[in-house]
């Protein structure tokens, strides 16, 4: 049985060598064996799935010292499988429409068939090292597809960028892996393995004391902080909108940036036993970025940056939802995974729309380039259109059904929370939901309505409907996906010390329930009344120092460009470089000083190696002839 | 015997390499090839079942007077360091441009001589004339064929690590003059010699100690005496650049681990304090003077003596760390160590051949120089840049396992210090993904013209170093098991 389970990451690994092989001759059909070794993975999460309904499956072997490797799943993992091999399936069938003119698509293909493998061997690997080993192929994938374009400059630019931020993220999930290893090996003999930790965590917590474990767990979060792109760390995001667009809606909907919520979820029951500030930091973090994400998201124009930004901000979400479990208990988790599976599939339809809507405009991202698309291209436009509404929660769609409860749960936060610092995620998130409404609809009509404003945006159509097949799929899961609602909750629950627990959806006062579906309305009228009849074309706030503060995104960047880096990591390279350098000569000028002293000597160096050999074979017989006649005496 | 067969046979394939003329490459590829597959061989019948200590024990009298014994022994470290050595001469091999002539192989089979003479010897005499036997070769091979300033760049390398060498002889004679005192009898034997170090009179005792630091650490490159490094990398030929790389920095190691660690006991608790700190400074300083530099070859040159910081952070922090409750933590450190020794050579190795013939084909290697090759040589770029990955760490290749190892259990012996060395690798990634981003990526420097990418035989020489790097990477277990054994017979006790 445990076959199915290791064929979930094993099947799209060889579907990543076959088509790099077969791909390099056959180009047109790399697309079509990436998707179905993709297919492949699903198939056999959907196989598992009938397993793991009635147990978790745990199968382990040592891979080295007392570091084992295997594969865990649980309701949990499972579910993640499959919307992951899912929504990847999804994508790599429209990237055969997306890329079918590139000349290096075997290559594109293979990348992101490893890249859906590193996701899924992530999701089910039972220890930590070997799920880092994931992490990080799941990092180089994302760095190589962000520079598929490899000549553009911005392109690598931004690959280098996202990988060496997310690095920053993975070495401190290594000093966490490094506090706990120490800290565990004379209570167990396999100290970071999953299933151990999360069924002994509350023991362990006695053991270490919560403290510790708090502190582990704060290394923990700045893993997840750096992948799921939160704040401070989330600088890379935005600028690695520069590969193909469907690279986009691979990272931000399956198989990047949901990793780091997907850990923390994971090692829920650490975090949970941990001492208090390690759940309050991954709930304030989460409502801080939704915030931050959701107020920078307004002013920029890029259309892929607009859902980078929205993505950031839904992925605060998710992680508050976690972060709130120490009021609401062990229904955090699954609010937060609902919304996790419903965002990936509402924003890879975002994203596979502006990705069409980018093939017309000649790979123009500028929205206030765009306009009056709905008429030229009404069914990608219906599409983005169901897509936006599931994004900020508009009733009935996914979106309603994942995303307000948090707000509900983190209003329950406020009031159980003993002190006034629990007040804090629920107006962040709250105002966060406003936010969302704005952005999302100022992008849509820019794009949306209007007259076209630039001659490609006059010439643009629909592409062909067997292209958009996987989207109107996706738009389907995105309206009807709130169906499933209360049994996915029930699926998801962690598992915890305590006695079996029913999971319930969270509830609220009327005032608290309606709040956000009045602000998406205020929203939208505001964002109609500026964008929808085109009032922004007569404003000008380009000059207000409010906005040059969130159109510079606060200087986050600029702090980690300007001064981190040029003032102080590269100097600091220069001196060590220049001291280096006048070490070295320091040492060379010790060197000439004695060799000219011994030139006295130079007569005895003929330079010839064959000299040198003799007299070496000639010093060797001498010694071994003194050491026999000593012998012999 | 069977490790004794083979230094023979080592032997005569180096004395036969200098005549073989025209079909001097072949010949010597062929004959490193062979002693590949030997000390493949060996290691499958001798090490599948190795549980602890030193086997394939053999003992030749040459003196009894004088206790001078030829004794070979293999550890399950120095197992792993011949087969890095097997692998790294045979690629060095591979990659020579067959022009440099029989002299030239000639000199890189005595290299290999050398390297697996002073592996197995358990004899501190003929230890000491194989290790100066490795010298002997790279010093002609960078005074005869290197680049810029080749004479004297030479002659520092010699001279350089010859002093180290000096400090080794000096506490070998000092051990061997006490042996009487101690043992009742004179012996060049490793294991009895570093059994009495802990029994020395405290000025003796600092003595041995320092020469032998001094020598290894040279060996590693450790800061403050890794002067020779940057210029004998630059100006060496790649050959000689990968054997510098992959198996000069390796005997720094094997001392570490293979001689010293016998006496671990006899360590004061603040020289391995002040190791660590030198392990940690290693790995920051080389780490930001490679971020400035502008040539790749120098740059990776800084990079290797970063990657070898680890190790001598891992001897440190693995001997700090008590034998008590945190044995296995112990344990996992010290073979983390040794497991680094053996990836890093073999990355080094990837890095420098690709680098080859990155710079065979546009006729440079500085980093402005190129510039977006990835068009015209993408198989090509794809190594080099499986070496940069490699070589920053990345899971899936053998880096990580020695990192990670060490990293996992250095928090014990310096807790929070632990900051600086995950700063140094932090500015690692930094610089080799920047590197790789100039060189490789971004729009192509047209005053290149056409690049040729790599020839089949040339793709066969990287994929086959890129395969052993992922096995080891993937598969820790066939030599981390033997290492962990080893380090467990040298600690003695069993977990």
């Amino acid at each position: 049985m445990y076959i199915y389970g290791w064929m979930i990451f094993i099947s799209p690994l060889i579907g990543f060598l076959l088509t790099l092989i077969i791909g390099k001759y056959y180009r047109k059909w790399s697309g079509a064996i990436a998707s179905f070794f993709i297919f492949l993975a699903f198939v056999f999460s959907v196989i598992t799935y009938f397993t793991v309904i009635k147990h978790p499956i745990y199968n382990s072997y040592t891979w080295f010292y007392n570091i084992d490797f295997g594969i865990y799943i649980d309701n949990l993992a499972i579910v993640m499988a499959i919307m992951v091999s899912f929504v990847s399936l999804m994508i790599h069938l429209f990237a055969i429409y997306y890329m079918k003119d590139d000349p290096n698509k075997h290559v594109y293909f293979a990348e992101t068939a490893l890249f859906t493998a590193g996701m899924l061997g992530l999701v089910i690997s039972s220890n930590l090292v070997l799920l880092f080993l994931f992490w990080e192929l799941v990092g180089l994938c994302s760095y190589l597809l962000i520079g598929f374009w490899f000549f553009k400059p911005n392109a690598t630019a931004a690959a280098k960028k996202a990988f060496i931020v997310t690095r920053v993220g993975d070495l401190s999930f290594i000093i966490g892996m490094s506090i706990l290893y120490y800290s565990l090996i004379n209570v167990t003999k396999d100290p970071l393995s999953i299933p151990y930790l999360i069924s002994n965590a509350s023991s362990i917590a006695v053991a270490i004391g919560k403290v510790r474990l708090g502190i582990i767990a704060i290394f923990i979060l700045g893993a997840a902080i750096g992948k799921s792109a939160q704040f401070p760390l989330h600088v890379w995001i935005p600028d690695a909108m520069e590969g193909p667009t469907t690279v986009s809606a691979l990272i931000h909907a399956a198989t990047m940036v949901t990793a780091g919520v997907y850990l923390v979820a994971r090692l829920f029951q650490v975090f949970l036993y941990a001492a208090p500030f390690a759940m309050y930091a991954v709930a304030i973090v989460g409502s801080f970025t939704a915030l931050y994400a959701g107020i920078v998201g307004l002013v920029v124009n890029d259309v892929k940056r607009i859902l980078a930004y929205s993505t950031i901000s839904q992925l605060g979400y998710m992680l508050a939802a976690i972060g709130l479990a120490p009021i609401i208990g062990g229904v955090a988790v699954s609010l937060g995974m609902f919304h996790l599976v419903s965002h990936a599939i509402f924003k890879a339809l975002l994203f596979m729309s502006a990705g069409a809507f980018l093939v017309a405009m000649m790979d123009l991202r500028d929205a206030k380039q765009m306009g009056g698309l709905w008429k030229r291209m009404p069914i990608t436009t219906t599409l983005f259109f169901i897509g936006s509404l599931a994004l900020v929660a508009f009733p009935g769609t996914a979106g309603y059904f994942s995303k307000d409860p948090i707000i509900f749960a983190s209003y329950n936060y406020f009031t159980g929370s003993p002190s006034v610092s629990g007040f804090l995620p629920f107006l962040f998130l709250m105002i966060g939901s406003l936010l969302t409404t704005l952005y999302t609809f100022r992008m849509f009509f820019l794009v949306a309505v209007g007259k076209p404003r630039s001659t490609l945006a006059e010439k643009a159509k629909d592409p062909p409907l067997l292209a958009l097949l996987p989207l109107i799929v996706l738009s389907i899961f995105a309206l009807i996906l709130g169906v499933w609602q209360a049994p996915f909750y029930s699926f998801v629950k962690p598992t915890l010390d305590l006695a079996s627990y029913t999971v319930s959806v969270p509830t609220a006062p009327v005032y608290i329930t309606t709040m956000p579906i009045i602000l998406l309305a205020i929203g939208f009228f505001i964002d109609l009344y500026i964008y929808g009849f085109e009032k922004w074309k007569t404003w000008d706030i380009s000059k207000s120092w409010y906005y040059k503060l969130v159109k510079n995104k606060f200087y986050i960047d600029v702090l980690y460009t300007r001064i981190i880096s040029e003032r102080v990591i590269l100097p600091l390279s220069a001196a060590f470089s220049g001291f280096e350098n006048s070490y070295n000569a320091s040492v060379n000028r010790l060197g000439s000083d004695t060799v000219s002293t011994g030139s006295y000597f130079r007569r005895l160096q003929s330079g010839v190696f064959e000299n040198y050999v003799a007299v070496l074979i000639i010093a060797a017989i001498v010694i071994f002839i003194i050491i026999e006649i000593v012998e012999l005496m | 015997m069977l490790a004794f067969d083979i230094l023979i046979i080592s032997i005569i394939f180096g004395i036969a390499a200098f005549f073989t003329g025209r079909y001097a490459k072949e010949t010597a590829s062929i004959l490193s090839g062979v002693l590949l597959i030997l000390i493949a061989a060996f290691s499958i019948m001798r090490f599948s079942s190795y549980s602890r200590g030193f086997v394939s024990q053999y003992s030749i009298t040459i003196s009894n007077s004088i206790g001078l014994y030829f004794s070979v022994g293999v550890s399950g470290l120095t197992d792993a360091l011949l087969i890095l050595t097997g692998i790294v001469m045979l690629i060095a091999i591979l990659i020579t441009d067959r022009e440099y002539g029989s002299t030239f192989f000639g000199l890189e089979m005595l290299v290999e001589v050398g390297l697996i003479g002073l592996l197995i010897s358990r004899d501190f005499l003929f230890f000491y004339i194989f290790w100066e036997l490795v010298l002997v070769p790279v010093y002609f091979m960078i005074g005869r064929y290197g680049r810029d300033n080749k004479d004297s760049i030479s002659l520092k390398f010699f001279v350089y690590t010859h002093i180290g060498s000096v400090f080794i002889l000096l506490s070998i004679f000092t051990l061997y003059s006490y042996s009487i005192t101690y043992l009742g009898y004179y012996t060049f034997e490793i294991g009895p010699l570093m059994g009495i170090v802990h029994s020395l009179p405290a000025f003796e005792l600092g003595f041995v100690l320092f020469g032998f630091f001094f020598g290894f650490l040279v060996k590693m490159p450790s800061f403050p005496i890794h002067s020779w490094l940057p210029d004998s990398y630059y100006s060496a030929p790649y050959p000689a650049t990968v054997i510098l790389a992959g198996a000069i920095s390796m005997m720094g190691g094997y001392g570490l681990f293979g001689i010293l660690m016998e006496a671990y006991s006899a360590i004061p608790l603040w020289v391995l304090y002040f190791l660590a700190a030198l392990g940690i400074i290693s790995i920051i300083y080389f780490a930001l003077t490679a971020m400035f530099q502008r040539n790749i070859k120098k740059m990776m040159a800084f990079a290797s003596a970063s990657a070898m910081g680890f190790v001598t952070l891992s001897f440190a922090a693995s001997l700090i760390e008590s034998a008590g409750s945190y044995y296995s933590v112990k344990l996992i450190e010290a073979s983390g160590g040794m497991f680094q020794i053996v990836a890093h050579g073999l990355i080094m190795a990837l890095v420098f051949s690709a680098l080859y013939y990155i710079s065979r084909n546009t006729k440079t290697d500085s980093v402005y120089g190129l510039g977006g090759i990835y068009r015209e040589a993408p198989m090509l770029s794809s190594f080099a840049l499986i070496g940069f990955l490699a070589s920053l760490g990345l899971p899936g290749f053998a880096g990580f396992i020695g990192e990670f190892s060490i990293v996992v259990g250095v928090f014990q012996a310096i807790s929070w210090y632990i900051f600086f060395v995950i700063f140094g690798m932090i500015i690692t990634a930094s610089y080799h993904i920047w590197t790789a981003q100039r060189s490789l990526y971004g729009p192509y420097n047209e005053s290149l013209g056409f690049i040729r990418d790599v020839r089949a035989g040339e793709f066969l020489i990287l994929i086959f170093l890129v395969l052993v790097i992922f096995l080891f990477g993937i598969y820790p277990n066939l030599i981390f098991h033997n290492l962990v054994n080893y380090a467990n017979s040298i600690f003695g006790v069993i977990s």
